[in-house]
C-alpha cells in the first residue's frame, strides 16, 4: 500500500502549520538559506547535480546541469525565472505549494538565485491564479519586511529581489521562451533555438527558468543531508519526491506526495481510493494532457521519468488524469485537441493549422461523420504535427491523438459503424 | 573558408552563419519562407526542412531541421533531396494550402508567389481538407499597400520588417491559432515611406502594392536592371515594364547602397518613364514666336550657322545643366564649351541637401537631394553654389550661346529673364519646360530609362542605367547630342557609344580614373577619388 512521503508537503500536512513567515520560520524555514548562503555559488550548483534532481515541469531536464550551463563572466546579469504559468490541463501541483506554502517555494527561488548569481528574480505566475498571486505577495511583502530581501539578506550581501509577474493567460507561455518574451512585454511566443535561455534568455542576458516545485525542492536537497535523502526517495535517475496530481474518476482525487518508485497501479487503488462507483478502468493520462495515453492493461509500472519513457509516455508534470469504462475517449479528446487548438500560437504552420484541421476531424465523428478514411486522416494530420514544429506545442497536440487513435479505435468506429 | 556538404557538394561558409544563409549565397535552392536575410529568424513556416545526415561529428540529426535555424558546422552533411525531406516540405505545404483561398487567377502577385511555385514543386497536388477554410475581409491598410489576410500565410515578414527595419511597429500579429493574422493596430493606417518593400518580402498575394493591382499579370513583365533616380540614393532597382509601358520599379539587392529596400516615393518615378504629353518627340526650331518641326540636320545646321555669325568668345557662352544629367553628359558638355569656345562657364544648382540619421538603415535612404548626379558634378568640378551666385554674377554680362541641359534653375525666375535675350538658346532635354519655352533650337533627349549612362549616388558610388524601353522614335540620348553637336562645329569627336565617352571621362577626370564602363556592373563602384563636401547636413529622423 502506498503512502505519501513528506517532503515538500511536510508543512502542508501539518494541521496546525502557519504559513506566514513566522510560522514557516518556527517549522525550521530559511536555516538552509543561512548554510547555502556560507557555500560558493558552485558548490550549490554541485550538489543539486548530485542530488540527480530533474525538472518537475514536464521535461524532466537534471536541474542542477541546467544550472551549470550558466556562462559566469559575461558581463551580463544573470536571472533566475520561476515558471509558475501551470497551466498544463491536470496539474495543480505548483498551485498548491504557492497557495499553502509559499515560503519553502521562495527559500528554494532565494536559493537558485544565489546558486546562478542572480540579484533580481521573476517569478511568472499564472494570471489566472488570484488567490496564489495574493499569497505569494503577502509572502514577499514580509520577506522584504524582515529583510530577507533586499540589500542584505541574512547578512550575507548578497542583494536580491524578486518580482511577481503575473502572465494573462496564455498555455503557450509556460514554454520557458515564450515566458521570456511575455516577462519582456512582447507577444507570448517560443523563440527559435539555439540560442538557448542559459546563452541568451530574458533581455538576452543568461537566463534559467525552472519550475516551481524543482525550486522548492532546493531546501531539503541543501539541507543537512539532503542529497542521500534525496537519491533515496526513487530509483536511480529518478531522484526525489514529487507531486502527484491525481484527477479523474478516482475516490479521492487530489495533490499527493509521492516516491518516484511507486507503482501507478497503487496510486490509482491505493491513495486513489479505486475508480469511483465501482466501475472499472479504462485507461489514464499519465503526465498531463500532452502525454500518450495508456490502456487499464498498461498501468502496472512504476510512476517515473524512466519507466514511463520506456512504454513509450511520459511522466510529463505528473498529473494523473484517470477514466472509467464510461467515458467516451473521442469527445475527451475532442475536448484536449480543442484546448490545444485554442492556445496554439500559430507562429508555425504545422502545429497552427493542424491542431484546428485535427479538432475538425473529431468534431466529425462525435456528429456522425466519421469514416474509416477519417481516422486514418486524423492519424496522419497528428502524425504531420509530430516533430515538425518549433516548440513542444505540436507534439503535445499530437501525442494524444496518435495514442487514442492507435489505442482506442474501436471508440471512434462505435461513432460510424451502424451508419 | 571552412565548408560543409549539401547533397554532396561542398558549399562555403562564415563561421556561425546559418545552412540556409550559406546555401543561398552559394546558389543552392531551399525552399524558405519566413526567412529574409535582413531580418531576425524565427523559423516558423517550417518549409526549409533538411535531413542532415551528418552534424559534423559523425552522427546525423534525430530528426529534419530547419535550415534557416542551424548553424552550419565543419564537415556537416545535409541532404536536400532526399524522401524523408520531400516528404516535410509536402505536409508543410498542405497545412499552409488548408486555409489559403487559391485565387490565384485574380491574385496580382500569381507569376512571382512562392507559395504557387513551392506548392508547383513540392506540393502534392492534392487537398484531404474539406472543411470551409478561414475568411477575413479585404483591409486598406494604408496609403500604398492593401491587405488580403485570406492569402496570409502567417510567415511575419511584414509584422518583422515594421518592428526590425522601419522600427515604426505599426504592423503586428493579431489572435492566435489558425486565427493568427496580420493587421494594423486599432484600425491606423500604415504611414511609413517603405511600405512597398512589404508588398515585395510578402511571399503571397496577401500584401500588394496598390499602384500595381491589376494592371498586369506579372508574367507579361520583362525585367531590366537599372536604378532609382528619385534621389542623390541611388537604389538598385529591376524596372519592370511590358510593351514599352513601364509597371513598376522593384528594388533590386546590393548591400553597398540600398541593401534589399526602396522607398515608395521611388517607386511612384514609374510614371514619370511613361509620360508622353510633355515629352519632347523632334528637333523644334524657332520661327517668330513659334516653335515648329525641324530635321536634326537642319538643327544642327542652323545652330553651327549662328554661332560661327556671332564669333562668340569664352564669356558670352554658357551651358546651365540639372543634376540628372549623367556624368558622360556633364563631362561632355564641359568638354565642349572649353574646345568650342575656351569657356569654363557650366553651371548647375547646388542646393544643400539634408541627409537623415537614424537607427534604421532605412530612414537614411531618404534623402531631400532629389536628382541622382550632384555627386557626379561635384566629382566633374561643375559650377555651381548654394545661392547661385556664381552663375547670376556670370549671367550679368551680353550673353551669345546657352546651352541648356534638362531642367536646372526651374524655380529662379531671375536667371530664366537674364537667359532670355541670349541670342542663341539650346535646349537639350526629354520633356517640355520653362527653357524649351524661352529655347530657340530644342533638342529631344532621353529619359534614363531610354539610355545608357552612369549616375554618381550621394555615396560617391558609380552606377548604370540600361535600355529598358524604347526611346521615342526622333529623339537621341543627351550625350549623342552633345558629341553631334561638336561635330557639327567642327570638332572631331568620335565618340560612338557610351563606353568611349566614358573612357575619355576616366582618362581626364582623376575622380573616375581607372575605372571603365564594364567594370562597373550591376553592384556599381566607388569613386576613384572621393571628396568630402558634399553639400550634406546630417538631421535626425522624426519619430
Amino acid at each position: 500500500m502506498a503512502e505519501e512521503t513528506l517532503v515538500l508537503f511536510k508543512n502542508i500536512r501539518n494541521p496546525k502549520y502557519s504559513k506566514s513567515l513566522e510560522g514557516y520560520k518556527k517549522a525550521g524555514g530559511y536555516h538552509t538559506l543561512k548554510k547555502v548562503f556560507g557555500m560558493k555559488p558552485e558548490e550549490v550548483v554541485q550538489t543539486v547535480k548530485d542530488s540527480g534532481v530533474r525538472g518537475r515541469g514536464g521535461a524532466g531536464f537534471p536541474t542542477g546541469l541546467k544550472w551549470s550551463f550558466m556562462p559566469k563572466g559575461t558581463g551580463k546579469p544573470s536571472y533566475l525565472i520561476a515558471n509558475a504559468d501551470e497551466s498544463e490541463p491536470g496539474t495543480c501541483k505548483d498551485r498548491e505549494l504557492m497557495l499553502k506554502d509559499p515560503h519553502l517555494f521562495l527559500e528554494g527561488m532565494m536559493i537558485g538565485c544565489y546558486a546562478v548569481g542572480c540579484h533580481h528574480g521573476y517569478i511568472y505566475i499564472r494570471g489566472e491564479f488570484f488567490p496564489a498571486i495574493k499569497s505569494l505577495n503577502t509572502a514577499v511583502e514580509e520577506l522584504y519586511a524582515d529583510g530577507l530581501l533586499g540589500p542584505d539578506p541574512l547578512g550575507s550581501g548578497f542583494h536580491l529581489d524578486l518580482t511577481i509577474h503575473s502572465g494573462a493567460g496564455a498555455y503557450i507561455c509556460g514554454e520557458e521562451s515564450a515566458l521570456l518574451d511575455s516577462l519582456e512585454g512582447k507577444r507570448g511566443q517560443p523563440r527559435v533555438k539555439p540560442p538557448f535561455p542559459a546563452v541568451s534568455g530574458f533581455n538576452g542576458c543568461p537566463t534559467s527558468v525552472n519550475n516551481v516545485e524543482t525550486l522548492a525542492c532546493m531546501p531539503f536537497i541543501l539541507g543537512d543531508d539532503g542529497v542521500d535523502a534525496f537519491k533515496s526517495f526513487g530509483p536511480q535517475n529518478n531522484s526525489g519526491t514529487h507531486l502527484v496530481s491525481l484527477s479523474g474518476h478516482v475516490k479521492k482525487p487530489g495533490v499527493y506526495e509521492l516516491r518516484m518508485d511507486v507503482n501507478m497501479k497503487d496510486i490509482i487503488y491505493g491513495i486513489g481510493g479505486g475508480i469511483r462507483n465501482g466501475k472499472k478502468l479504462k485507461g489514464v493520462i499519465p503526465g498531463g494532457s500532452s502525454s500518450s495515453v495508456m490502456t487499464a492493461d498498461e498501468v502496472d509500472v512504476l510512476y517515473n521519468f524512466d519507466e514511463l519513457a520506456k512504454i513509450d509516455t511520459m511522466l510529463g508534470s505528473s498529473a494523473m488524469m484517470v477514466f472509467d469504462e464510461d467515458t467516451d475517449v473521442v469527445q475527451l479528446l475532442h475536448r484536449i485537441t480543442r484546448f490545444y487548438a485554442h492556445e496554439s500560437c500559430g507562429q508555425c504552420t504545422p502545429c497552427r493549422e493542424g491542431t484546428h484541421w485535427s479538432r475538425n476531424i473529431i468534431r466529425d465523428f462525435l456528429n456522425g461523420n466519421g469514416s474509416d478514411e477519417k481516422l486514418r486522416r486524423l492519424d496522419r494530420v497528428g502524425g504531420n504535427m509530430l516533430g515538425t514544429t518549433l516548440c513542444a506545442l505540436g507534439d503535445a497536440a499530437a501525442l494524444p491523438i496518435q495514442s487514442f487513435v492507435k489505442k482506442f479505435p474501436d471508440d471512434f468506429r462505435k461513432y460510424y459503424a451502424n451508419k | 573558408m571552412p565548408v560543409f556538404h549539401i547533397d554532396d557538394e561542398p558549399v562555403e561558409f562564415h563561421p556561425g552563419e546559418k545552412i540556409l544563409s550559406a546555401a543561398l549565397r552559394n546558389g543552392k535552392k531551399i525552399p524558405h519562407y519566413c526567412y529574409h536575410p535582413g531580418m531576425s529568424i524565427v523559423a516558423t513556416c517550417r518549409i526549409c526542412v533538411v535531413d542532415i545526415v551528418d552534424l559534423g561529428n559523425g552522427r546525423p540529426a534525430p530528426k529534419l531541421q530547419t535550415a534557416c535555424s542551424v548553424d552550419a558546422a565543419e564537415g556537416m552533411k545535409i541532404e536536400t533531396m532526399n524522401q524523408k525531406v520531400e516528404e516535410g516540405r509536402k505536409l508543410v505545404n498542405e497545412f499552409l494550402l488548408i486555409n489559403h483561398p487559391l485565387d490565384c487567377p485574380i491574385c496580382d502577385q500569381s507569376g512571382e508567389c512562392t507559395l504557387q511555385d513551392y506548392s508547383f514543386e513540392y506540393g502534392s497536388g492534392k487537398s484531404e481538407m474539406d472543411y470551409s477554410k478561414r475568411v477575413y475581409g479585404w483591409r486598406d491598410i494604408g496609403t500604398f499597400v492593401s491587405l488580403e489576410r485570406n492569402r496570409c500565410i502567417q510567415c511575419s515578414r511584414c509584422d518583422r520588417f515594421t518592428r526590425e527595419i522601419t522600427g515604426t511597429n505599426e504592423f503586428g500579429m493579431f489572435n492566435r491559432g489558425h486565427e493568427l493574422t496580420v493587421d494594423t493596430y486599432t484600425d491606423r493606417p500604415m504611414t511609413n515611406k517603405f511600405q512597398g518593400n512589404m508588398a515585395d518580402i510578402c511571399p503571397v498575394g496577401a500584401i500588394t502594392e496598390k499602384e500595381f493591382r491589376f494592371k498586369r499579370r506579372v508574367w507579361k513583365l520583362k525585367k531590366n536592371r537599372s536604378i532609382c533616380t528619385g534621389c542623390s540614393t541611388g537604389c538598385n532597382v529591376t524596372i519592370e515594364h511590358d510593351r514599352n509601358e513601364v509597371f513598376r520599379l522593384k528594388p533590386h539587392e546590393n548591400q553597398n547602397v540600398n541593401k534589399w529596400w526602396m522607398c515608395d516615393e521611388g517607386r511612384l518615378t514609374y510614371q514619370i518613364m511613361n509620360e508622353r504629353k510633355t515629352r519632347i518627340n523632334r528637333p523644334l526650331g524657332r520661327v517668330g514666336q513659334n516653335l515648329q518641326d525641324i530635321s536634326w540636320e537642319e538643327a544642327y545646321r542652323a545652330i553651327a550657322e549662328r554661332i560661327s555669325e556671332m564669333e562668340p568668345t569664352g564669356n558670352e557662352v554658357i551651358a546651365l545643366t540639372d543634376t540628372h544629367a549623367s556624368n558622360e553628359e556633364l563631362f561632355l558638355i564641359k568638354k565642349l564649351l572649353k574646345d568650342g569656345f575656351l569657356s569654363d562657364n557650366v553651371f548647375c544648382p547646388l542646393p544643400k541637401w539634408e541627409q537623415r540619421e537614424s537607427e534604421f538603415f532605412i530612414n537614411t535612404l531618404i534623402t531631400t537631394d532629389k536628382t541622382p548626379n550632384r555627386a557626379g558634378a561635384l566629382a566633374l568640378k561643375i559650377k555651381g553654389d548654394p545661392g547661385n551666385v556664381e552663375v547670376k554674377n556670370t549671367i550679368d554680362g551680353e550673353l551669345k550661346v546657352v546651352i541648356v541641359l534638362g531642367n536646372p534653375f526651374e524655380t529662379e525666375h531671375e536667371i530664366q529673364q537674364k537667359i532670355k535675350p541670349a541670342q542663341l538658346v539650346v535646349h537639350i532635354g526629354a520633356y517640355h519646360n520653362c527653357w524649351s519655352e524661352i529655347a530657340d533650337v530644342v533638342l529631344p533627349g532621353q529619359y534614363y530609362s531610354e539610355k545608357k549612362v552612369t549616375f554618381t549616388n550621394k555615396m560617391q558610388h558609380v552606377q548604370a542605367t540600361d535600355i529598358v524601353v524604347q526611346a521615342l522614335r526622333r529623339s537621341r540620348p543627351e550625350w549623342q547630342i552633345i558629341v553631334e553637336l561638336a561635330q557639327s562645329l567642327g570638332h572631331k569627336y568620335s565618340f560612338s557609344n557610351i563606353n568611349q565617352v566614358f573612357a575619355e571621362m576616366a582618362g581626364e577626370t582623376k575622380a573616375f580614373s581607372g575605372i571603365s564602363f564594364d567594370q562597373i556592373g550591376d553592384q556599381g563602384m566607388k569613386l576613384t577619388q572621393t571628396f568630402k563636401d558634399t553639400g550634406m547636413k546630417l538631421v535626425k529622423a522624426p519619430a
